[in-house]
């Protein structure tokens, strides 16, 4: 499991790979199944990565390492945050430590270099994290699964219509200037302004901003009903604080993309961070008793909340582990594993529902909108308090006529002109 | 000693470098293809860094940049627009050397550190740009390919053809920096205003060293682009061209051929010590460290001055 | 001073200003073709300056500088080297990583379209080589084409020096204090070099060391301040007294 067996069976295999191919092919169905995990270990995102790891053996270690009976081997590589690092180990987990199947990546950018070495190959590659719209849209691949993921711009419309019940009408965004942050503004623009709402303002910050004083200053003064905003990481942290600080909390509420009142963020937060209200599709503060399972065996384990990279890790692990029980652990063969995963529905996870996958192979979700609140410990979680059932990646649209529309960027947001 | 004609020794050396670089492939996995691959194409960059760095006396920070966008131009032009992938290539390329020109005319006059962080400067520019115009760039996801041709899909086949690509290019690099003009940058190298005031428009020696650099570091870029089939503003970033020096330095710097030791030394080391450490870009920086203090003048340029001692 | 066209060397009241130094001050002089000319000076007296608005390193803030009738005032240096004008520097200024070979090869291709072959053969043609073997042999270098530059020793970089002005075939010569810190055998080396010259090259030089300068030229100018002291044939020099103020006198306090 460590990295030094991997590297001993790594250069073992490598020695006898040249003439011995047929019987490595033999050898891997009957011995363990070869996982490849990757995870950006080592940049900005490193905090995040290694979340995604404990997650993903939490599940293998809760089922005795293995999967459909037969024992798993992971092998962990560090992607470094970089798509061409990504590429480069994807290469050696497939092409030298001959693994069965990838799991993992967290940035956009380094699933879709994965994605598009796959594609060549063939190899399934599991994507929990990366919520890039048109891995499962587009450009979809066949042997690319979003198992217990989402896109960018699942969760926002779901949010938007909830803010339009509340009777907001007008609204603004800020958001880090990134693909990422421009799929899920587009989903709430889109669906908002369609829905009767007005986007007043969008405003785009670079990642790692320090200073929102420049941005909350407009925000301010723009009169809107409501903020959307999309944050990740220190920015979220940072964005909450100011604004916070600037005394914008009380007065326009603050709604935003899920990953900013994730628990990778509001873990170390206080009092700024209550009250945030995001739409997602899991949420750790639901009451359902297998969440609470989950959740308390996290805390046993790691000593803190599951944030969505723990816990979308362990779900997609369950959702493979599942699917090979259907075809007798034969993993090997990847149009039937392909297959088992996508007629696969995903009953025991800590979702707490049962979820599905759509044709392009992103799931289907009864999604909770989720408020920061505090729990029982003062510990700040997300707990539901509406859910949209059987929200896909396309809202209420027919797939082929939605993808028509260009991918969201900073200059389509889809938004409708009233 | 004279640097004119490659003496008995070095030329040895070189063949068999390249005779390795023929035959080792044919006994290794299929990834370590691809890294030996990867070390070639990166090769081609150290060197077009050595020609500024080494020869010309300027160290730039840009042809990161500048392999990038011949990538860039590559992957766009055979997957978003559709068009022959070596069309593509030979676009990448030219495109390469526009920008290098574009480059060159506002840093030829400067050098030292300024040279440095204009290059620094206009490499950042470069990744702005690749960041930020979504529509045609992809913004920070990049551009998935369609560059590699069917016939090239294994890695046996396509390393064969990078290699004698590479092998062509460094042969014609080789004679770049031993012609006359290669001379003159040595020359600009230890005395600009000696040069001058013997005659040689200083500016325009620069200009076309550096022109050819990019067109060099193009050529690296385009072979890149069908060997990741990808790129996204990392192939851009300053990472990139700090890499290609890197390379260039732990080869040794002025060596040409050094370059080879310097990816296959940093590529390599990277691919093993990431195996056993999440800290490998650490122990990468305290080999580089180690070199720097044992061998500053690279692999290669210790070998050599360790060798003209035991003559001398 | 009324220009004529036939002067090989001509400056009209050149003024060289660096903020508020004025380095030259409205000097005018006149080389004929085939001439030998010492401009001397105590130390600051604006001759390196004077030299470098003759080559080009610097423009002459004002007036201008001819070179056989043609106005260089504003021409760029490698274009003055192009039309025959050919220095050495003060401080050695060679290329100190490349052998002796190497150095002519640059100082020789100068004006050489082949210093534009991207591709070509680096070895010289026999004409080429003639010229670097000559100006080696005048220099007294002939033995040392293989050594590198930085290991020679510093009377050999002078040497070097005047034979890479001379292999550019320069009309004109302009040398740099050509015996400055060299030791009183190589001075006999550096002055038997400099009278070999071939007659018809026209030589301008800085020189500190009077003996040297006046047993070596025809004409004298007296720099003082950055203006035109005196301007007398070398015998007059010695004797005239606003230079033995000035110079000589200042030289013998410094000795």
């Amino acid at each position: 499991m460590d990295r030094r067996t991997f590297l001993k069976t790594g250069v073992a295999l490598a020695a006898v790979g040249a003439v011995a191919k047929p019987y490595i092919a033999r050898a891997q169905a009957s011995g363990p199944i070869k996982i490849g995990m990757m995870a950006p270990l080592t940049g900005v995102v490193a905090a995040g990565g290694r979340e995604m790891v404990d997650g993903f053996n939490m599940y293998w270690d809760e089922h005795g390492g293995e999967m459909a009976g037969r024992k798993v081997e992971i092998i962990v590589e560090d992607d470094g945050a970089n798509p061409d690092m990504a590429l480069q180990k994807a290469r050696r987990l497939v092409e030298q430590a001959g693994v069965s199947m990838l799991f993992g990546n967290l940035l956009a950018n380094t699933g879709l270099a994965v994605a598009n070495y796959v594609k060549g190959n063939g190899m399934p590659y599991f994507i929990p994290i990366i919520a890039a719209d048109d891995l499962t849209q587009r450009n979809r691949i066949k042997n690319v699964v979003r198992v217990a993921g989402y896109t960018g711009s699942q969760f926002p419309r779901p949010l938007a219509d909830w803010c339009l019940k509340q009777g907001y009408k007008k609204a603004a965004t800020i958001s880090q200037d990134y693909t990422f942050g421009q799929e899920q503004c587009g989903g709430f623009c889109q669906t908002f302004t369609e829905g009767g709402g007005q986007i007043v303002s969008q405003f785009w910050h670079p990642l790692n901003t320090s200073d929102f004083s420049p941005y909350l200053g407009q925000l301010a003064n723009l009169g809107v009903d409501v903020i959307f905003a999309m944050e990740t990481g220190a920015d979220a942290t940072r964005f909450m604080q100011q604004y916070s600080n600037f005394g914008l909390k009380g007065q326009i509420p603050l709604v935003g993309a899920m990953n900013m009142t994730d628990q990778s963020v509001i873990r170390t937060m206080g009092s700024e961070a209550e009250g945030i209200i995001v739409a997602a599709h899991f949420a750790e503060g639901s009451p359902d008793p297998v969440t609470q399972k989950f959740v308390a065996a996290h805390v046993k384990k790691f000593n803190k909340l599951p944030s969505l990279y723990g816990f979308s890790m362990y779900s997609g692990a369950m959702w493979v582990d599942e699917a090979a029980k259907t075809i007798k652990g034969n993993v090997e063969d990847r149009d039937t594993l392909l297959s088992a995963v996508s007629k696969t529905e995903l009953t025991g996870s800590p979702l707490g529902q049962t979820v599905k996958l759509d044709a392009f192979g992103n799931p289907i979700y009864d999604v909770h909108i989720r408020k920061v609140v505090k729990n029982a410990d003062g510990k700040l979680w997300n707990a539901p308090i509406a859910t949209y059932p059987q929200v896909s990646q396309f809202w209420k649209y027919n797939p082929e006529t939605y993808m028509k529309q260009p991918p969201y960027s900073r200059d389509f947001q889809g938004i409708k002109k009233s | 000693m004279s640097t004119d004609a490659m003496p008995r020794l070095a030329l040895a050396a070189v063949l068999l470098g390249a005779l390795a670089f023929a035959l080792v492939p044919l006994i290794l996995p299929t990834y370590q293809v691809s890294i030996l691959t990867e070390v070639l194409i990166y090769a081609v960059l150290a060197m077009s860094v050595d020609v500024l760095a080494g020869y010309t006396g300027r160290t730039p920070l840009c042809l990161g940049a500048v392999f990038g966008v011949s990538t860039y131009v590559t992957v766009y032009y055979s997957s978003t627009f559709g068009g022959s992938p070596y069309v593509g290539m030979a676009l990448g390329v030219l495109a390469a050397t526009v920008i290098a020109a574009l480059f060159a005319l506002l840093a030829i006059r400067t050098s030292g550190v300024y040279f440095l962080l204009l290059t620094l400067a206009l490499g950042m520019i470069v990744w702005g740009i690749c960041l930020r115009w979504t529509s045609i760039t992809g913004g920070e996801n990049g551009i998935r390919g369609n560059v590699r041709p069917a016939e090239l899909a294994a890695h046996l086949p396509f390393y064969y053809v990078v290699f004698v690509a590479v092998a062509v290019v460094t042969f014609v690099m080789w004679r770049f920096v031993h012609s006359p003009f290669g001379l003159t940058l040595r020359g600009i190298r230890d005395s600009e205003s000696r040069m001058r005031a013997l005659g040689y428009n200083v500016s325009l020696h620069m200009f076309i060293a550096f022109t050819v650099a990019g067109l060099f570091s193009g050529i690296a870029g385009a072979l890149y682009a069908m060997f990741n089939d990808f790129v996204s503003p990392s192939t851009v970033a300053l990472t990139q061209s700090v890499e290609g020096l890197l390379m260039a330095i732990t080869g040794g710097i002025g060596t040409l051929f050094g370059s080879f030791i310097g990816a296959l030394a940093i590529i390599g080391l990277e691919n093993a010590v990431s195996l056993y450490t999440e800290r490998w870009q650490t122990v990468l920086g305290v080999a580089f460290i180690v070199i720097m203090i044992f061998a500053p003048e690279g692999i290669l340029g210790g070998i050599k001055t360790l060798l003209a001692r035991k003559r001398g | 001073m009324d220009l004529s066209v036939t002067d090989f060397l001509a400056l009209d009241a050149v003024t060289v200003q660096f903020g508020a130094l004025r380095a030259v001050d409205e000097v005018s002089l006149r080389v004929r073709k085939g001439e030998r000319r010492a401009i001397i000076g105590p130390n600051g007296a604006g001759k390196t300056t004077l030299f470098n608005a003759i080559t080009g390193v610097v423009r002459a803030t004002t007036g201008k500088v001819l070179f056989e009738g043609a106005d260089v005032t504003r021409t760029a240096i490698h274009e003055r080297a192009r039309r025959g004008m050919s220095r050495t520097f003060q401080i050695t200024n060679l290329f100190p990583n490349l052998t002796v070979a190497e150095n002519m090869r640059l100082a020789l291709r100068g004006l050489s379209p082949r210093k534009f072959s991207l591709l070509g053969s680096p070895a010289l043609n026999s004409e080429e080589a003639g010229r670097a073997d000559r100006a080696l042999e005048v220099s007294r270098l002939g033995a040392r084409r293989d050594s590198r530059v930085k290991e020679m020793s510093y009377g050999e970089q002078r040497q070097l020096e005047m034979a890479m002005a001379l292999a550019a075939q320069p009309r004109l010569l302009l040398l740099d204090e050509p015996a400055a810190g060299l030791s009183p055998s190589e001075r006999v080396i550096v002055s038997d070099i400099i009278r070999a010259l071939p007659r018809d090259l026209t030589l301008v030089l800085i020189e500190h060391d009077m003996d040297l300068v006046l047993s070596l030229v025809d004409y004298v100018t007296v720099l003082n301040n950055g203006k035109l002291l005196v301007e007398a044939p070398p015998a007059e020099i010695r004797l005239n007294k606003d230079v033995q103020d000035v110079y000589l006198g200042k030289a013998r306090h410094h000795a």
